[in-house]
């Protein structure tokens, strides 16, 4: 197309110009750098992102089924096995939740459990074990808002347990959680022994479960409830979703700002160029022509800053994330080194956003350069 | 289709001038001007009295204050800018008294510019501007860009641009104005010749007598409009034939 291949050659003739040159470099670099910033940020963000959610999936059931009202699962190994037998489900395991007292000494607190089956002993949160001063070895006692009879009457369940550990403060759980055997907890919720307040469902597509929670929900009927992993970590969720918008539009304002210098290199290079604009009027072009002729050029010079800076982004965040250039204290992130992870679309997209704005920040002054009345310039030219 | 009998240019009552209220300058009124095919029009005229202008106005490129233009029967006040565009990039091929090549663009590409601008393929394009190059005796510089030329060879390029399209009408503003007297008698020969071979018609615009009296016909430009000159009031002065 004429407007292509004579915007090129301005282009390549703009290193020999002072004026056109100047700006259209401060425009080109301006746009790499803000192209290239945007990518780094986005593959450090991706990188935080897969690790929270890596850690979020490894720690959070895919699903969990729990009665729909205030019941708890008689029949747990049955309904488990109902369970197991839908398509996607890896595992099913029963579990027992609920709220007891956690004693020791003269001290006590109240603290959510969770008994599972392959749990070993008492580990407590450390947000649990802290205002009681418990270290790891010590034996606490547990007692359970549920009583039992005895020959005085009434009694709480209690239970007396050795910690075997403290679990570190995970992430996007609601509240701190002490875990300790299936077993032991259906003894202190009295739930019998093949009894269950839920079932833990992990499942093959963790990225998509909610396929998976809809065939679980038709199989059990309407008295179980089944919330996803997403669900039951909303909040997070929505803030990770939030953040990447946030950090998208900040940083996409720096790409804005270098677009607004395609607008002076178009302009100048028009102002510059009005003589040979006459001329192309003369031989033709309609104003249409003309415009798109300066719009492709300081287009141009958009999509040659898009590609450098797309080009940079991605190398630096190779870089960055493969040699683990930029390290962190691993207590905090339980990460050694920032992670960075390219994401294609996120590539794309940057890429496509950008070279529309440089081509909308160059039709104005394109547009107003194809109006100038072709006498005028070729009385001045 | 304009017939072979139908003008090629018909301006009726052009009046144009600059400026408005009291330091309005009106340059000329009533003009009228018929252009049939094979026309070699001289039109002359002091600087100032509107020649360049009036060639604008012929080439739909300014509005008259009165009267209108029609180019082969299309009144250019009537057409979009679009069409406008076309018809000028078909029917009217334009020498400056400077060159105006695009300095970007090598010989062959200025010459080829008014057929990309047409939309012909780029290869069909370059044909066709070596083939003029070729009859302008330029087909050895056809890479060459236009700082590498000298005044008459970028002129020779200019002519060779305004004929590719093989216009209606061919306007010349002063094509002779920026070269020396050798070089501008090379030229005119070239363009009066080339003219005849590539273009409908050809109005060319002079302060120089020696050139005005090659023409077929010559007008002179006054406030009052165009009026008729007798070739024997311009004498040759270097020898010049008279081309038609």
């Amino acid at each position: 197309m004429i407007s292509y291949f004579l915007a090129r050659r301005y282009l390549l003739a703009s290193r020999r110009e002072a004026q056109v040159g100047v700006v259209a470099l401060a425009a080109f670099l301006g746009l790499a750098l803000g192209v290239a910033a945007l990518v780094v940020s986005l593959a450090l963000l991706a990188g935080f992102q897969t690790h929270v959610r890596s850690r979020l999936l490894s720690e959070t059931p895919h699903l969990l089924v729990t009665p729909a009202g205030r019941g708890v699962f008689h029949d747990a190994d049955r309904v488990g096995g109902r369970i197991a037998e839908v398509s996607g489900v890896v595992s099913v395991s029963p579990v027992a939740r609920g709220r007891i007292w956690v004693s020791m000494g003269r001290d006590a607190a109240p603290a959510e459990v969770v008994g599972r089956e392959k749990t070993k002993g008492l580990v407590l949160d450390v947000a649990q074990a802290r205002p009681l001063g418990i270290v790891p070895g010590e034996t606490v006692t547990l007692v359970s808002s549920r009583s039992r009879l005895s020959p005085l009457g009434p009694i709480p369940i209690v239970s007396t347990m050795q910690v075997t550990g403290l679990a570190p403060a995970s992430t996007g759980r609601r509240a701190a959680e002490a875990s300790l055997p299936l077993d032991e907890a259906r003894r202190l919720f009295a739930l019998g022994p093949d009894g269950a307040t839920g079932y833990e469902v992990f499942l093959k597509d963790a990225a998509h479960p909610g396929k998976a929670a809809a065939a679980v929900a038709a199989a059990l009927g309407p008295s179980v409830a089944v919330t996803t992993w997403e669900e039951q970590n909303r909040a997070l969720v929505l803030a990770l979703r939030l953040e990447r918008f946030v950090l998208f539009a900040a940083v996409f304002l720096i790409v804005i700002v270098a677009g607004l210098n395609l607008a002076a290199t178009s302009a100048v290079l028009a102002a510059t160029r009005a003589g040979d604009a006459a001329v192309l009027s003369v031989l033709g072009a309609s104003p249409k022509a003309v415009e798109r002729v300066f719009r492709a050029a300081g287009g141009g010079v958009g999509v040659a800053g898009t590609f450098f800076g797309l080009a940079i982004g991605v190398a630096a965040a190779f870089v960055l994330g493969g040699f683990g250039l930029v390290p962190l204290p691993a207590q905090l992130y339980g990460l050694g080194h920032a992670p960075f992870r390219v994401d294609a679309l996120d590539v794309l997209v940057v890429g496509i956003l950008s070279v529309l704005w440089s081509f909308v920040a160059a039709a104005i002054p394109a547009r107003t350069a194809a109006r100038q009345p072709a006498v005028e310039a070729l009385r001045g030219v | 289709m304009v017939s072979e009998t139908a003008p090629l240019l018909v301006a009726e009552g052009l009046a144009k001038g600059f400026g408005s209220g009291e330091g309005r300058v009106e340059i000329f009124r009533d003009v009228s001007l018929r252009v049939l095919a094979g026309d070699l029009l001289a039109i002359t005229g002091p600087s100032g009295c509107g020649k360049s202008t009036l060639l604008h106005l012929f080439a739909g490129l300014d509005t008259p204050d009165a009267g209108r233009v029609a180019l082969e029967g299309a009144d250019w006040a009537a057409l979009a800018p679009a069409p406008r565009a076309a018809l000028r990039g078909a029917g009217v091929g334009f020498v400056f008294q400077f060159h105006h090549l695009l300095p970007e663009l090598t010989a062959e590409e200025n010459v080829a510019l008014p057929l990309f601008l047409a939309g012909r393929p780029e290869e069909v394009g370059r044909r066709e501007a070596r083939e003029v190059l070729d009859r302008v005796g330029l087909l050895g510089r056809a890479g060459a860009f236009p700082r590498t030329l000298s005044g008459g060879e970028r002129q020779r390029v200019a002519i060779a641009r305004a004929v590719v399209r093989r216009p209606g009408l061919l306007l010349c503003d002063e094509p002779t104005g920026s070269l020396d007297a050798a070089h501008a008698a090379r030229v005119f020969d070239l363009l009066a010749s080339v003219a005849k071979e590539r273009a409908g018609a050809a109005i060319i615009v002079t302060h120089d007598p020696e050139w005005a009296r090659r023409c077929a016909t010559i007008k002179l430009l006054g406030e009052e409009g165009l009026s008729d000159v007798a070739r024997s009031a311009f004498p040759a002065v270097s020898g010049g034939q008279t081309v038609v």
